[in-house]
């Protein structure tokens, strides 16, 4: 059987992708994605202490539902947003949108 | 059964009248409704679910062992409404001149409010991620309200990523102490982390970082509060003000029951965190706030200084802290809506550069605004007579009482300082003469009575506060 | 707008190169995954895990790492569907139903076609922030210091139980049911951002006809 380690790490190492990915990307599609890395750090992370837990704990299962439907919510909302600073701008880049200092 | 939800009665009016305004929007055309009547059915509705909560004062009560109401629930709800109500009110021709879609405005509004009552009144994570969320989307959308402004794109593009990002880092956190307590109920928490036996004290330190930070972006704390300022100048003036009042108010109100309830046995492993974060906010948001020549800009930093000295109460967290804390927060709160009010009554009538030469000379073409504005810098600077001093003394004075003298001698000379950029505001309205010929103009009776009532309510706290810190205490009394 | 879609040259490069890549690295890690088990290391549950896991971490790695912006977001494929086989493993059939419905089939489709009405065709090579080697740095860190402090944890729980779908239908809708009411006033809240950001209001589209 595979052991709860071997899921925190798997997660650990996606967050930190994630979180690179943040920092690191120019691209507001890009750093979407990299937020969507992150959440699904956060629902292994969920799932495997929910599993792990000898007693019938379902919070886990559910907070991970809920973390899907919000992160998708999310991701539309994002898109939506982007698109429009395209229509604005002709440019993604958070760092060419520069009336506001970054 | 039924008798169960009357418990959610303000919520349920909140969440009625947002879904009515937002309906009245869309069919706005076929039922012939004007868009001048969403303004005044807000207010309606936010009036009606504060006097609502006041029924629910001296309750006790925990339904579907999620969510409780209580008096810090009360306290929340009546302060959320109450800024929502005066909000609303004082902005309303500001709303219908800028924002085209008012009626989803003022929905998102509404659920921003009903989000942050759901989140300071959960008593299970889920809960109050999903109040988080809710309140966060709300603004998220609604900084992008200004359709035909870049800024309010660009400023809405930059606070769904960061939030995004620190909803994350907040949810990491999250689940890594949902893993050491094993239980995403508070009261379960609370008892499993108190048992040596079964928590795991590496995932729970893991977890608190990682809580502290996302908790750092959702404050704006430094270092977590690079979004806040562009955020705070791209949005519409209405919702700048929403975010430095009620979004504030609302973390840290789920911080007092979270730090208090379960968090509380393992006090020593996160104490220095929020030091290290109070400090650093206090410091840095008040030396940066010195160089900003935007107002909304210089009021941002200014709003993450201020919440720097708020967190100053948990290291120390006793009940008299935690009083003092929610009393100071009434405080910062009444001030900074009456300052950002009378930023957007001033914005309504003029072009929106945001600049603090705007307001030259304010003091011969509207002496009452001018005389509010001071007022409420001059409190937030914490100058006796005004809330500010009041609240921040009864503050200092009960960390000082547990021991944190050094963290005391930090705010008062960051208070000192901050007197430096209030004053340039100042200078500017009342010692340069008038050098515009459009000085013939006068903000809306509704305005003028919404910053009537707060500068009342500003001076009324800073000579007989007593009153409402009772009632602080009797809120934070439910915790401990 | 829809001439402007890259189909079908630009598609068939990537559906090929990126079949040839997936498959290879797939076959390359399989084998090493069947030697090991051969060598009785290992078990076959944990081939498939080891498996899926690096394909996943490799996915998230390209997502990150490659300058083709077209290429990145297909490689979130990777991280997103391979969690459906975590949960799998971990007895959350359900979860594993919903996140390959949600991810697989709306959010991933949802970036393509965000991307495709951005400037993408015209230069899908994207730069990245100065900030890179420094943010290289500090992940590394987090990521190790984090392994480090989970081995030393000593978790000693190995028992796998699985959520039944009947079960969990019956919390959400009991103890769990007012975030579960909100969660809908939260889409109707993403929706409605959705359109007013997304939508094309009349000063904005006279300004596009004229460039």
């Amino acid at each position: 059987m595979i052991a709860l380690e071997n899921f925190l790490i798997l997660s650990t190492i996606l967050f930190s992708i994630g979180f690179f990915g943040v920092l690191s990307r120019k691209n507001a599609i890009l750093i979407l994605i990299s937020v969507e890395l992150m959440l699904a750090a956060v629902g292994i992370n969920f799932v495997a202490f929910a599993s792990f837990f000898d007693t019938s704990q379902l919070s886990g299962h559910i907070f991970t539902l809920f973390v899907i439907a919000i992160a998708a919510a999310e991701v539309g909302l994002a898109l939506g947003i982007i698109i429009r600073l395209f229509r604005d701008r002709n440019s993604v880049n958070i760092d060419e949108a520069n009336d506001l200092k970054w | 059964m039924i008798s169960k939800y009357l418990y959610l009665l303000p919520e349920i009016i909140l969440l009625t009248t947002g879904l009515l305004v937002l309906f009245l929007d869309a069919f706005s055309k076929e039922l012939d409704v004007g868009r001048r009547i969403f303004g005044p059915l807000t207010i309606f509705g936010a009036l009606s679910a504060g006097l609502v909560s006041l029924l629910f004062l001296g309750e006790e009560k925990i339904l579907f062992n999620i969510y409780s109401v209580d008096n810090l629930t009360s306290y929340f709800r009546i302060l959320l409404c109450g800024i929502l109500f005066l909000l609303v009110l004082g902005t309303q021709e500001y709303n219908e001149k800028r924002i085209q879609h008012v009626g989803e405005y003022y929905f998102l509004l509404l659920a921003a409010t009903l989000g942050g009552i759901v989140m300071v009144a959960g008593v299970e994570l889920l809960t109050i991620y999903v109040g988080l969320e809710l309140l966060s989307f709300s603004l998220y959308v609604a900084t992008s309200s200004l359709i035909n402004d870049k800024k309010s794109g660009e400023a809405s593009l930059k606070y769904v990523l960061i939030g995004g990002v620190g909803s994350a880092i907040l949810l990491y956190g999250l689940s890594m102490i949902y893993g050491a307590s094993q239980s995403t109920f508070y009261e379960v928490i609370q008892v499993n982390l108190a048992n040596p036996e079964i928590i795991n004290l590496e995932l729970l330190i893991l977890g608190l970082i990682f809580f502290f930070a996302g908790i750092g972006f959702k404050l704006s704390a430094v270092p977590f509060h690079m979004w806040a300022p562009d955020v705070y100048e791209g949005a519409p003036t209405p919702i700048t003000a929403f975010l430095s009042t009620s979004s504030k108010a609302i973390v840290i109100g789920f911080l007092f029951r979270f730090l208090a309830g379960p968090l509380l046995p393992v006090m020593e492993y996160w104490q220095w965190l929020i030091l290290t974060l109070s400090v650093l906010t206090m410091i840095a948001g008040n030396l940066i706030a010195i160089q900003q020549s935007n107002i909304k800009r210089m009021l941002a930093y200014s709003s993450v200084g201020q919440i720097g000295y708020i967190l100053m109460a948990f290291p120390s967290l006793s009940s008299e802290t935690l009083s003092a804390a929610l009393f100071h927060l009434t405080g910062y709160l009444v001030t900074n809506l009456l300052i950002f009010i009378v930023v957007a009554l001033f914005y309504t009538k003029h072009d929106e550069t945001q600049m603090i030469d705007d307001f030259r000379a304010l003091s011969d073409r509207q002496p009452f605004l001018a005389l509010a504005l001071s007022a409420g810098l001059f409190s937030l600077a914490g100058m006796p007579l005004f809330a500010g001093f009041f609240t921040k003394f009864i503050l200092f004075q009960s960390v000082v009482q547990n021991g944190y003298l050094w963290l005391v001698v930090i705010a008062v000379t960051m208070s000192t300082v901050s007197l430096y950029y209030y004053l340039q505001v100042i200078k500017q309205m009342y010692l340069y003469d008038d050098d515009k010929e459009d000085s013939k103009w006068s903000p809306s009776l509704s305005g003028i009575f919404t910053t009537g009532i707060l500068f009342f309510f500003m001076i009324f706290l800073g000579i007989y506060g007593t009153p409402f810190y009772a009632f602080a205490e009797k809120a934070t009394m439910i915790l401990f | 707008m829809f001439s402007k879609i890259p189909l079908p040259d630009q598609f068939d490069r990537l559906i090929i190169t990126g079949g040839i890549v997936t498959a290879s690295t797939t076959l390359f890690i399989l084998s090493i995954l069947l030697i090991l088990k051969f060598l009785d290391f290992i078990s076959y549950t944990e081939v498939f895990f080891w498996l899926i896991s690096t394909g996943m971490i490799i996915g998230a790695l390209a997502s990150v790492l490659l300058k083709n912006i077209v290429h990145a977001v297909f490689s979130i494929l990777a991280p997103l569907l391979g969690i459906v086989a975590i949960y799998l493993f971990l007895g959350s059939e359900f979860l594993a139903l919903a996140q390959l419905l949600i991810y697989g089939g709306g959010v991933v489709i949802l970036l393509l076609f965000a991307l495709m009405m951005t400037n993408v065709q015209d230069q899908p090579l994207v730069e990245d922030g100065s900030q890179k080697p420094f943010s290289i740095i500090i992940c590394i860190l987090i990521g190790l210091i984090l392994i480090s402090r989970l081995l030393s944890a000593d978790l000693n729980l190995s028992t796998v139980s699985s959520a039944e779908l009947s079960v969990l239908a019956g919390v959400i809708f009991t103890d769990f049911l007012i975030p579960f009411l909100l969660v809908g006033l939260l889409l109707d809240i993403a929706l409605t951002g959705a359109l007013l950001n997304g939508k094309t209001h009349n000063v904005v589209a006279t300004k596009r006809d004229g460039d």
